[in-house]
């Protein structure tokens, strides 16, 4: 068995131990009763209340606290999924470029500087570095009971975790934002288990998890339980396109099974419209792959954001004796997204982005945020013309993609990477210390963030473009994120800002050319200067407090310039935390600074075009009008 | 103003102040406060403080972000010091020396006219100093129309907002006004759509660092609704209203229970006082808020406020 390190939080090259690679989203159930009820009997929740202490940093963690005889009488609790600092633990904390323990202590990222500066120690031994324990107990559900593999998903851990199940090590992630996915199968017993996380705040994802937002902690999305049954959808890849006719269908999949050792089977695939009518109808032996390759549909209705039309795909396989033993459904779109002379096009017309950097946000909760949250916000989009949104700058909640399918809603999917800290000083570029840049030691940390967030969510039919990150300049690295992306998803574009910060990887990582905050006028230079590449403002109308004004400078380029391609306002809400004022009781937000946290940027969280508590702010009504003229 | 009413308004020449009275109405005009001191309609007192002009806003994030607050800070020593350095008055158009003891001897305890009109000067704590002018002309109906107008000075730095501002003894109920939805500034006002709106209460829009707020573009009228006074025999709690109209071009308000100043020394919402007063401000010029970025970006040229050129603008307060 291998043994946990904590060394592993001080060194890039460690990221990802006994993970099972990652795979697309679908969900699985166990019968069309279980499908019928939209809740999977092959799933088992480990949200809610679990034992928890917390150590203010890593020497004064309870080591060995995972063993089912150590004693945990002095364990608090928290509930999961919920940030250490919502809970009181840690202190709450905002800031936007530089690192989060600017002026309190020194660090360098490893390896920036020089082979042999390896950061032993920084983090591991880091003071600042507190760390969560978390524990509970589960037996498992009958209906997992009697699946083959068990595997315990992990939806988005803040900044590094261990996992033990049973006293036996697991395995260990980082990627905060990404899913992480572990297979307990060999360390279950049939009665009470005993599962343990180990949460650090820090580790060297900290110096590319460097985003301008609340600094947060601890298990902030679900965990669960899935049992794999004996033949089981790993991983599936729809690919709805269209023939250059732009109206025949051309839908290819590819399904990859974990199919047990002498267990024999079918799966069919059935592909019905919106209103249940059958389109198509096969079925075949379940292999490790089953592949149906560019079967054409005559006339399909296309997906766009006016009329975001899916059809149902279907996957059923049957055990031998015709069992149904799983069922995989997913909604897919057909619809074609491609660059023709210089213009960004979906289904053969130009895309007009009229878009939404948004941030995942609950005033009271922080980056827990509810369906709820999510519905109002599709909500908002909708009343105000918001046709796009980019994931700034990390995967978002696995059921915000499945909306934004329904809904419409053009996604730029963004990888969970910032690093502006390691480069942009005090407003000036500079790069001596920049990661991931063209360090070996941190390709293929970035590279896996890439592919998880390719993995994943490769099957939304919203998904139009990749995006590599944010503000995390240029290198080797960056390039190497673009390849996966280039290899993997000929049906998407690829986004990276920092394409203007470093020419000499122009070609390399953005099939568009991308700012944020030029001004019109610095705009319309590009786009009349032969330029290379469609033009879309990844942020635009910085909308902190009482601002918006002059948007129709921006919505004149639109009809001028047909390489305008719109943009995403920054941003959609305001982080801000809802508390107690400290003097009247009564109900506050609150911003950075605003809990002695220093180094701080104070309000500059606060450029949402909705308020904290998802009121909207007046500038609203300007977006409405401005991107009502172009829906599209 | 075409004189279309056969009443006329009574003139009392006050040794202090200029009394102008009618049926329904009492205006006080006071040389020494430098304004105008009381504002009476059906008995209620609408004043608390002459009114002055207005230069300044609460700085907005995208003012602290591209220095405009520092380039402009003389305009906020003004807004709060302004000095009044004359007055004059004139009966029917016709100027008359100031009528202040001995000059007002001359005058009896039943003067009247078709409208008087008094205008007071206002000097800025500026370098350069310029001056403002308030004229308020009143007619036999109580209508009073105000002119204000701003003297332009090579060297002055851009206005962050040019205007008027009443305050009022007592918070609003709320206010009501034809012109466009939400709140407006002159860079974003395109999605305003026009109509005729009632606002309850006097809302600060709760951006985290409270700063210029709740101004609306293209007015045509507006009316403020309160129904307490700071009169100890008054304890009726009826509305009762005011109202500016347009006079030309329309103009940009504000109703908010907060001066300039008040907002901007307070970091959060919550440290703002309890609201006491309506403030209404009532607008010539706006500066545009912004929006390309929060940390330099300039507001466009044509949304600038130049204090080199001359303002003004002209809106007439409803009589009886």
């Amino acid at each position: 068995m291998m043994k946990p390190e904590l060394s592993w939080l001080d060194d890039p090259q460690t990221f990802r131990v006994n993970q099972l690679p990652a795979h697309s989203d679908h969900r699985f159930y166990q019968s069309d009763t279980d499908l019928a009820t939209g809740q999977s009997q092959l799933t088992q929740t480990l949200d809610g209340t679990w034992q928890f202490k917390f150590a203010k940093q890593p020497s004064e963690r309870p080591v060995g606290f995972y063993a089912p005889d150590y004693d945990h009488s002095d364990f608090d609790t928290i509930t999961v999924p919920e940030h250490m600092e919502i809970a009181g633990y840690g202190r709450l904390k905002y800031i936007n470029t530089t690192y989060p323990w600017e002026g309190k202590i020194y660090r360098r990222p490893a390896y920036a500087l020089g082979k042999d500066q390896k950061g032993a120690g920084m983090f591991s031994d880091g003071e600042d570095n507190y760390v969560g324990a978390y524990l509970r107990t589960f037996t498992l559900d009958p209906a997992l009971r009697q699946q083959q593999r068990i595997v315990v998903q992990f939806d988005g851990v803040e900044e590094a975790m261990y996992l033990w199940l049973n006293g036996q090590f697991v395995g260990y992630a980082e990627d905060s934002f990404s899913q992480s996915e572990f297979d307990l199968t060999p360390y279950l017993q049939d009665s009470e288990n005993l599962i343990a996380v180990e949460v650090f705040k820090r580790s060297t994802a900290a110096f590319i998890e460097d985003q301008d937002m609340f600094r947060f902690s601890g298990i902030f999305r679900s965990v669960r339980l899935v049992g794999e049954p004996a033949i089981h959808v790993q991983d599936m890849r729809i690919i709805g396109n269209l023939a250059d006719d732009l109206t025949t269908g051309d839908f290819s999949l590819k399904l990859k099974l974990n199919c047990q050792p002498n267990v024999n089977g079918t799966v069919k695939v059935s592909i019905t419209d919106a209103d249940g009518n059958g389109l198509f109808d096969v079925t075949k032996a379940a292999n490790d792959e089953v592949e149906i390759n560019h079967q054409m549909f005559p006339n399909v209705h296309l997906w766009q954001h006016t009329d975001p039309y899916l059809y149902q795909l279907k996957v059923t396989v049957q055990d031998e004796q015709g069992k149904v033993i799983e069922i995989v459904p997913y909604k897919f779109g057909f619809r074609r997204v491609e660059m023709k002379n210089k213009i960004m096009l979906l289904n053969g017309k130009r895309i007009i982005l009229n878009g939404v950097n948004r941030h995942e946000w609950d005033a009271k909760s922080g980056r827990v945020i509810s369906i709820e949250d999510m519905k109002q916000d599709l909500k908002t989009f909708k009343e105000n013309n918001i046709n796009a949104v980019r994931t700034c700058h990390y995967p978002n909640r696995i059921d915000w993609y499945y909306m934004c399918d329904e809904a419409g809603i053009y996604m730029m999917a963004e990888n969970n990477l910032e690093s502006h800290g390691t480069w942009q000083k005090m407003g000036a570029v500079e790069p001596s210390y920049n990661v991931p840049g063209s360090l070996s030691e941190w390709r293929e940390a970035v590279v896996d963030r890439a592919r998880s967030n390719y993995e994943v969510f490769k099957n939304h039919t919203a998904i139009l473009f990749w995006s590599l990150g944010n503000e995390s300049y240029a290198g080797d690295d960056i390039a190497a994120m673009n390849a996966f992306y280039k290899d993997h998803d000929d049906t998407r574009l690829v986004h990276y800002e920092g394409v203007c910060r470093n020419r000499a990887y122009e070609d390399q990582i953005s099939d568009m050319e991308s700012m944020m905050y030029d001004p019109p006028k610095e705009i319309e230079k590009y786009l009349t200067n032969n330029p290379k590449k469609p033009f879309v403002d990844c942020e635009f109308m910085h909308d902190m407090g009482n601002s918006l004004g002059g948007m129709s400078s921006y919505d004149e380029l639109i009809d001028k310039y047909p390489m305008y391609q719109g943009g995403f306002i920054w941003d959609f809400i305001d982080q801000a935390i809802e508390t107690k004022d400290e003097v009247t009781g009564q109900t506050v937000l609150r911003y950075g600074g605003d809990f002695d946290d220093r180094h701080s940027d104070y309000e500059f969280s606060g450029d949402g075009l909705m308020f904290a508590d998802r009121t909207p702010k007046p500038a609203l009504q300007e977006v409405k009008y401005y991107y009502g003229k172009h829906i599209n | 103003m075409a004189n279309t009413s056969t009443k006329q308004v009574q003139i009392i020449y006050g040794d202090a102040t200029l009394g102008l009275r009618g049926e329904g109405f009492g205006y006080i005009f006071s040389y020494e406060r430098g304004g105008m001191e009381s504002l009476v309609q059906h008995g209620k007192e609408w004043l608390y403080r002459t009114p002055k002009p207005t230069f300044w806003r609460a700085t907005t994030d995208n003012d602290r972000g591209n220095g405009f607050s520092v380039k402009s800070a003389q305009w906020l020593g003004t807004d709060m010091f302004l000095k009044c350095t004359g007055a004059a008055v004139a009966v029917n158009d016709q100027p008359i020396d100031l009528p202040i003891s001995p000059e007002n001897n001359q005058y009896s305890d039943h003067e009247f006219a078709d409208h008087v009109t008094i205008t007071f000067t206002y000097e800025t704590l500026t370098v350069p100093v310029t001056t403002v002018t308030v004229a308020y002309t009143v007619n036999g109906n109580g209508d009073i129309k105000v002119g204000v107008a701003y003297h332009g000075k090579t060297g002055l730095p851009e206005l962050p907002a040019f205007g008027l501002r009443f305050i009022m003894p007592t918070v609003a109920k709320g206010f009501n006004y034809d012109g466009l939805s939400g709140e407006t500034y002159p860079d974003r006002m395109a999605g305003g759509e026009k109509g005729h709106y009632t606002v309850d209460g006097l809302p600060v829009t709760k951006y985290l660092v409270p700063q210029e707020c709740g101004m609306h573009m293209q007015t045509a009228q507006a009316t403020v609704i309160r129904n307490r006074t700071l009169d100890n025999t008054d304890h009726a709690n009826h509305d009762f209203n005011l109202t500016f109209k347009q006079n030309g071009q329309p103009f940009a308000f504000s109703c908010l229970p907060y001066t300039a100043e008040e907002l901007e020394n307070a970091t959060h919402i919550e440290e703002l006082p309890t609201p006491r007063r309506t403030v209404f401000a009532i607008f010539g010029a706006v500066r545009g808020v912004g929006g390309i970025d929060s940390w330099g970006a300039d507001v466009e040229q044509q949304y600038h406020v130049s204090a080199e050129e001359d303002h003004s603008f002209s809106f007439v307060i409803q009589g009886v």
